[in-house]
């Protein structure tokens, strides 16, 4: 590769750019259905809070509970669980999930309780299609320590295209203002792929960055422990992490948590009590984890603090004595997922995650639309293409409709559901042309997420507000995608 | 910053963003006199993503002004596309982008591209980031998250230089030499 030389220090030459582009393109290609699938999984995994509000409509909603209705709730958790309950999650009511919910979690077996403002249990959460969704987008479904590396590694092949994509364009600053479309394809494609490349370059980097370090966090503690700490990766851990409790798993009552709230009103009286996690509560060596929202300016906006048994506080960490790299590592989360600006702030990153997923799709259009106007078109790789562009969407929605009509249906179903669909569109891809492919794809999808906004409506009724706006994105989407088909079937040929 | 002013402070930020974008767009339309709207379009952008600061939080408000502008001035853009009529590829063909390079490969300098792009490029990698942990000073916590974020950084540096780079051998020798190097300083001095 020739260095970067021209008349003017900013201009690369005609041979770097070429080689570059050579680079950017082969790398797309080999990654561009994982990025696709982690983007736009991604983009519906910000609204994580707000699905989960849609698949339980009918639960409790609260602004604020009180402690003895938080106790009295884990407390019916437990029982309602039965013996060997080894870790309790409890959900404090806030604006962007106004529940209280309890999970317990039982030889790695979860169950999710709802209760009422007095601590009653309501009945168990459903969530297959949130946590379908979620874990998708963290580790497509695969055994953990191969899907985040996977996950992971389309991070830095992403965070790689776009210093390659902005290498390779040195007109790409000057020509920010020009989108022409309707003309030819691939100008089209390569304006739309430019334009949301380049401006919102930021936020691609950044949700790139920190889901590359998310994704490869086992791989790089694995390797610090190996090179640092004689292989003891728990020394990694130990850094960030409160320490355990004292291992002692003589058996005890349901540990009490009244005195530790108490002593958090007294230290963060401003502060509000997002979320505990219980140790071991039925053993002598049982402690609980308050996380504590006390400063609302900040990413990582989160006070920790951890009891014992007996209510002694053992570890605190406010924001205030966190250092940068504890406040890196608080900021990760809301930065990737965008949930550290209220409702709006997630629309904007649901839009900005549709841009990114379609940079992936434009990508290999324009690469298709290049061999075709070079007299080498691949029709098979357009068809393809066609088929994983609107086989995911359509899997998608297909699988969120599942979770509408069964709201019990196991996260293994909605993975069948999927993973059958993801095949059936690929394999099936050859049967049809590329634009009955793409009104095929388009159609169903539109289909599926009107029947399944309909049916939410019928099924489940609309308790919660928010359930009524994702039934109308659901549905205005929906109508938005099957319009242009049905208008296109009606036109004569 | 109270509850009910902060959706006021993010509109203000989505109005500095379209503001500062529609500047820079009516420089980028004028032929003369443009330097005044690019130098007072950048000039907003770059108010826009500092006063935040002051008001939403030292990191909070930039962050959010860096997810908020980026919608602003793509909505810009998309308002003020270009309709054109439809062309057929052969038509096209004027004007376009650069070709990728179409260089000569064999099997074997493909599969180490690859695998300097992939394996090599990681543990190249990882060697820097564990140096810049185990070398810099500062808070052991710091240097750690600073050092894991280098990896995914100099690994995506190092896939676009080989999968770009013609001279293999080269990029071959820089990155294993980057890994010896950033592993045997780190294991030289250990972490402390």
């Amino acid at each position: 590769m020739n260095a970067p030389t021209s008349s003017r220090s900013w201009t690369p030459s005609p041979d770097f750019v070429r080689a570059v582009l050579k680079g950017h393109s082969g790398l797309g290609l080999a990654f561009a259905a994982a990025i696709y699938l982690v983007c736009l999984t991604g983009t519906l995994a910000v609204f994580a809070n707000e699905f989960h509000r849609w698949e339980n409509p009918g639960a409790p909603r609260m602004a604020s509970v009180s402690d003895a209705a938080v106790q009295t709730a884990y407390q019916a958790a437990m029982r309602q669980a039965g013996d060997g309950v080894e870790h309790v999650y409890i959900t404090i009511p806030s604006p962007q999930l106004p529940w209280l919910m309890v999970t317990a979690d039982k030889g790695g077996e979860l169950s999710a309780f709802l209760a009422t403002e007095n601590g009653e249990l309501a009945g168990p959460a459903a969530d297959s299609w949130t946590e379908f969704l979620t874990r998708l987008h963290v580790n497509l479904h695969l055994p953990r320590t191969i899907g985040l590396f996977i996950v992971g590694l389309t991070g830095v092949a992403l965070l790689s295209s776009l210093i390659s994509g902005i290498l390779a364009h040195p007109r790409i600053f000057r020509d920010a203002f020009h989108l022409r479309l309707g003309g030819s394809r691939r100008l089209q494609e390569a304006d739309l792929h430019n334009r949301i490349g380049v401006w919102a370059l930021p936020f691609h980097v950044i949700v790139s960055l920190t889901g590359a370090l998310l994704g490869l966090q086992l791989l790089i503690v694995g390797v610090l422990g190996l090179a640092l700490f004689k292989g003891d990766t728990d020394k990694v851990y130990d850094l960030f992490l409160p320490p355990h409790p004292v291992d002692d798993a003589r058996p005890a009552p349901a540990l009490d948590l009244g005195p530790m709230f108490a002593q958090i009103r007294s230290k963060v009286p401003d502060g509000r009590v997002s979320y505990v996690f219980i140790e071991h509560p039925t053993e002598m060596g049982g402690a609980a984890l308050f996380n504590v929202d006390a400063r609302p300016d900040r990413l990582s906006a989160v006070d920790a603090y951890t009891f014992d048994r007996t209510g002694k506080l053992y570890y605190a960490k406010t924001v205030d004595d966190t250092n940068l790299g504890e406040r890196i590592l608080g900021a990760l989360g809301p930065l990737h997922f965008g949930t550290f600006g209220g409702g709006l702030l997630k629309i904007v990153y649901g839009i900005l995650g549709l841009g990114l997923s379609y940079l992936a799709v434009g990508g290999v259009l324009i690469w298709l639309a290049r061999r075709r106007d070079k007299g080498r078109p691949a029709p098979g790789w357009e068809k393809v293409w066609t088929a994983v562009t609107w086989g995911q969407p359509l899997a998608l929605a297909a699988a969120a409709l599942a979770a509408v009509v069964a709201p019990a249906v196991t996260v293994s179903v909605l993975i069948g559901i999927w993973g059958g669909l993801t095949i059936a569109t690929v394999a099936g891809a050859r049967a049809f042309d590329r634009l009955t492919l793409s009104r095929l794809g388009r159609g169903l999808t539109g289909g599926l997420l009107v029947l399944t906004a309909i049916l939410h409506i019928a099924l489940h009724g609309s308790g919660d507000p928010m359930a009524l706006v994702v039934n109308a994105v659901l549905l205005a989407t929906g109508l938005g995608l099957v319009a242009p088909v049905w208008k296109g079937m009606r036109q004569p040929a | 910053m109270s509850d009910t002013a902060f959706p006021g402070w993010l509109l203000l930020i989505l109005a500095g963003g379209l503001t500062g974008a529609w500047m820079l767009r009516r420089s980028w339309n004028l032929r003369q006199g443009s330097t005044g709207w690019r130098l007072g379009g950048w000039a907003l952008l770059t108010a826009t993503l500092v006063w935040p600061a002051f008001i939403l939080g030292p990191a909070k408000g930039p962050f959010l002004a860096l997810a908020l502008i980026p919608v602003a001035a793509l909505a810009l853009v998309a308002a003020s596309h270009e309709l054109r009529a439809a062309k057929s590829p052969k038509a096209a063909r004027e004007s376009l982008a650069p070709e990728p390079a179409d260089r000569p490969t064999t099997r074997w300098r493909t599969t180490l591209r690859w695998l300097l792009a992939g394996p090599i490029g990681m543990v190249a990698a990882m060697g820097v980031g564990i140096c810049y942990a185990v070398w810099v000073p500062g808070e052991a916590q710091t240097r750690l998250l600073i050092g894991g974020l280098i990896v995914p950084v100099v690994w995506g540096a190092c896939m676009a230089w080989t999968l770009a780079d013609s001279r293999i051998v080269r990029a071959t020798a820089v990155l294993l030499g980057t890994a010896l190097v950033g592993f045997g300083l780190s294991i030289l001095k250990g972490f402390a």
